[in-house]
């Protein structure tokens, strides 16, 4: 049996290994490790090839690769095209990347970057509001439309006040302290890691490695990727890491084939036989997702930003009467705020109910005419036109 | 609360400066106590309560201890049974209280709320057997209470399903209808039937001081904070090392010399033991898990790696769960014991348990393997000896059959080569190199015990690694290349190269090369395999 195992003080400290770093030592590892993070991640923005182009939008499989969504602001900022910020309407969840509402806008400037599609698949506006607070810097003093999706009005449970608990997309992007999302129930150490993540750029550095490279998870779990179900099923096994770092951002092209006009899912709501929907609209003023956005309308604001804000129109035909009645309430409600607030709005009528696709997001045709209707706002026009 | 996570660092955060905000006040302990409970509260706030009555208790028996005469308990009772009177206030007090709180209890056990029957009654007898040590003034009572009240928690949440289940199939075998009820049904009010994380090392730490109490190896603690925060510390509260208390109670006389170098040696244990955590044993539990939760679909060179990477995976996982505890109190000013010495490196399966859990078997050697004669009463008696004490080590670290047989495997080993270790022959004439193979080799085998699901999933993997096809066990190259330079390291370490380790810039280039490889490809999260002993 063992011997009496206690060390005495002043007696060896580490036994089993020599890793015992003096101060200065240490003062040397940290900041060497400082310098690795800060220069990194600017580095390497010049070495990583982001091909952008007309029409760009941030791959579906790159949604919470928060560093591109950053650094593709700033690639812009020179330029300094309209940013159109919002969730999947924005990003066009069922249309091609010549089918989104950017693209017409675009088509309606006369000018192919004009408007830039910064839409973020899976977004809501408890998140969006985190993703211009943390990622959003190079917005400033620029001209921004906020898409307004009233679908995250429609129900306690998609306003997040649910007391049960969801599994929620951009999770470290919401509130995770103040104020408190009922919903969102992710313990103290995934909050304090979601906090730290947004204030340091290194992780998010990181975490874009793993996105682009490694199939969105950390490299020791891509060397075992494969079948769950098949124990020895692990293709990844005998790569080389390092050769997977190609130093390119995918452009998001090959997901395609699952949008756009040709693809099965690019159909109408009733092709299937919809029925009407029943929506449980929340009250504005106990909304968290509506204060969520009211308060990143008012961060854009105090960055300098000439925002206007879109409400995007929703599929009224899914709705019931009293429905419809409560859902016109809500939008007044809301085109009632912004007038008060001094904040540019459009809030265009719905569209015709075969140009959707479910009960938000238009297809193709549905995109292409609410450019045109966009367009012919005067409010648009008059804020188009103003400012920067 | 885990000490990979931010809510540590926060916890941490604002511990360390009250803790060194207090040092010239007497708070400091109490600080130390009050934080340990939080640390420990923060997992089930409820369970918190198991802690404060194994503290309470013990620390009331050691005083009660104290009171009593150092004399032989035969004689001691005989005499109190006939003239039942009480020279010592104390004793007089414990009696007619445990008296009346036994009554109380009974009362509740037979008349009380049915959810709290079974609680009620279970402490009542505790509480009688108080009694009678009062009456008999006896520390033998008292210990056994103690030994008593500390293996009935962990029996009954550690071991009360296995147990129940084993005895109800016995029961139904042999054609009776009677079952034991579940364990969970015992609880009151509904209260989940949990199993306390780190019940297995505070209930040791607490019975080691009252039986070096009874034994007259320590002093008793006068202080109760001082002692509450000896039970419960909260570096080495959820999976040690077990600490005894003549190593840490000194060290809470007085606020620690603690010195610039208490930070920057317990940093760099914190950062190996991070790294031991999150880097490679997170890693290595990946392919281990996709194996060994289906072994029949695994050909032999699969199952043969996974049992060798659970071998380090275990390693890593406990010596950076001991790493990270012995850091953070190094950085306090307080020493831990060791736990672990290059395991891996053992000569010798002897050799291995003076490496491996050095805190847990040295527990067992002293009140165990010492206490059942050891090795004073001849060859037989010495291997029975040596076989009781693993078997219950084995079980200690689980309720399951493929614990004890783990224990029993080790301690049958230890018996085998007991001999052969101590000849002249193997110590100097068998290549190093040869017998820590075989001892890495041995010990592999025995963790599939260890690790296997069941019984059945143990024999079949045995089974398979013979029997099965040899295939690709697609263990990843990176895992591998890993461990083999952490093994590299070992080796150097204890070879005469070990210099080339000590050098600045290695040491330097190591810890930034630990640090970047954390915050970038680490996956994070997991608990620690010994939380669940």
């Amino acid at each position: 049996m063992a011997p009496e195992p206690i060390i005495k003080q002043g007696e060896g400290l580490l036994v089993t290994n020599e890793q015992r770093l003096s101060l200065r030592q240490w003062a040397v590892a940290l900041v060497l490790v400082a310098l690795v993070a800060l220069v990194t991640p600017r580095l390497w923005r010049h070495i990583e090839r982001f091909d952008t182009g007309a029409d760009y939008r941030i791959p579906y499989q790159l949604s919470n690769d928060y560093w591109l969504f950053e650094w593709r602001l700033q690639q812009t900022a020179a330029a300094k095209p309209i940013v159109v910020l919002g969730d999947s309407v924005v990003w066009g969840e069922y249309v091609k990347a010549d089918g989104t509402l950017t693209h017409f806008l675009n088509r309606q400037a006369g000018q192919p970057e004009r408007f830039v599609n910064a839409g973020v698949n899976g977004l809501f506006p408890l998140s969006l509001e985190g993703l211009v607070r943390h990622y959003g810097g190079a917005l400033r003093q620029r001209k921004v439309i906020v898409v307004c999706n009233l679908l995250w009005l429609s129900s306690p449970k998609a306003d997040m006040q649910d007391d049960k608990a969801q599994d929620l997309n951009h999770a470290t992007l919401v509130p995770q302290f103040f104020p408190n999302v009922p919903s969102y129930q992710a313990d103290a150490s995934a909050r304090l890691s979601a906090v730290i993540g947004q204030h340091v750029g290194f992780f998010a550095w990181a975490n874009h490695l793993q996105y682009v490279y490694f199939n969105q998870q950390s490299l020791t779990r891509w060397t075992l990727d494969g079948d769950p179900n098949k124990p020895l099923c692990h293709p990844n096994t005998y790569k080389n890491p390092l050769s997977q770092i190609t130093l390119t951002v995918p452009s998001g092209v090959a997901d395609d084939a699952a949008r756009g006009p040709g693809s099965a899912r690019h159909k109408p709501w009733t092709a299937d036989g919809s029925h009407t929907s029943a929506f449980e609209w929340v009250n504005l003023d106990s909304s968290l997702q509506w204060a969520a956005l009211q308060r990143a309308v008012g961060l854009l604001r105090a960055r300098g930003n000439h925002v206007l804000v879109l409400v995007a129109p929703f599929n009224e035909p899914m709705m019931t009467g009293p429905d419809r009645d409560a859902f016109r309430n809500l939008r007044d409600g809301i085109g009632a705020w912004l007038d008060q607030q001094r904040v540019a709005h459009i809030v265009p009528e719905s569209l015709p109910s075969e140009l959707y696709a479910d009960a938000s997001h238009p297809l193709t045709g549905g995109y292409e005419l609410l450019a045109r209707r966009i367009y012919q706002d005067e409010g648009f026009r008059a804020w188009y036109l103003a400012g920067p | 609360m885990l000490f990979h996570t931010w809510t540590f660092a926060v916890f941490l955060a604002i511990v360390l400066p009250g803790y060194f905000l207090l040092r010239n006040t007497r708070l400091w302990i109490a600080w130390l106590m009050l934080a340990s409970y939080v640390f420990y509260g923060w997992w089930n706030p409820y369970y918190l309560s198991l802690v404060l009555y194994s503290t309470v208790l013990d620390y009331c028996l050691v005083t009660l201890m104290e009171r009593c005469p150092r004399q032989d308990a035969g004689s001691d009772a005989s005499g109190r049974r006939l003239r039942p009177r009480f020279d010592d206030r104390m004793l007089k007090g414990a009696f007619v209280g445990a008296i009346l709180s036994a009554a109380g209890l009974l009362a509740l056990a037979v008349l009380g709320p049915a959810t709290l029957r079974p609680a009620a009654s279970g402490l009542g007898m505790l509480v009688l057997l108080m009694a009678l040590g009062a009456f008999l003034g006896s520390r033998r009572i008292w210990l056994f209470i103690s030994v008593f009240n500390n293996l009935a928690l962990l029996l009954f949440f550690k071991y009360g399903g296995f147990l129940v289940d084993n005895v109800n199939a016995l029961l139904a075998w042999v054609g009776l209808t009677t079952a034991l009820p579940d364990p969970a049904t015992l609880m009151p009010y509904g209260f989940t039937y949990l199993l306390p994380v780190g019940i297995s090392f505070f209930t040791f730490q607490s019975l080691s001081y009252t039986i070096d109490f009874y034994l007259g190896k320590v002093p008793r603690e006068r202080n109760f904070v001082r002692f509450a925060t000896f039970v419960c510390f909260f570096p080495q509260l959820m999976a040690g090392p077990i600490e005894r208390a003549r190593h840490l109670l000194p060290q809470y006389q007085a606020f620690p010399e603690v010195r610039l170098s208490n930070f920057t040696d317990g940093a760099s244990l914190f950062l190996v033991g991070l790294f031991k955590k999150l880097a490679l044993a997170n890693y290595l539990a990946l392919y281990v898990d996709r194996i060994y939760g289906n072994p029949a679909a695994c050909d032999a060179p699969a199952l043969l790696m996974a049992t060798f990477a659970f071998t380090w995976q275990i390693y890593f996982d406990f010596s950076g769960y001991t790493d990270m505890a012995r850091g953070v109190a190094k950085i306090m000013g307080f020493n831990l014991i060791l736990n672990f010495r290059n395991p891996y490196l053992a000569t010798g399966i002897g050799d291995f348990w003076t490496r491996w859990h050095i805190s847990l078997s040295s527990w067992f050697k002293d009140y165990v393997y010492i206490p059942l004669g050891g090795n004073r009463r001849g060859k037989l008696l010495t291997y029975r000896n040596l076989l009781v004490t693993f078997a219950v080590s084995g079980i200690w670290h689980g309720a399951s059959w493929t614990f004890l047989i783990w224990g029993l495997l080790h301690g049958m080993g230890v018996m085998v080569t007991r001999k052969l270790e101590r000849s002249g022959f193997y110590r100097e004439r068998v290549p190093k190199l040869a017998k820590q193979a075989w001892v890495f080799a041995f010990v592999c085998f025995a963790w599939i015990y260890f690790r296997a699901a069941s019984l059945d999933d143990a024999l079949l993997i045995v089974r398979r690694i013979f029997t099965a096809p040899w295939h690709d066990p697609q263990a990843p190259l990176l895992m591998l290349l890993m461990v083999g330079l952490v093994w590299l390291y070992a080796f150097l370490y204890e070879s005469p190269w070990r210099e080339i380790l000590k050098r600045a810039p290695l040491r330097i280039a190591t810890a930034v090369c630990m640090i970047l490889y954390l915050c970038v490809f680490a996956s994070g999260g997991g608990s620690f395999i010994y939380f669940q002993f």
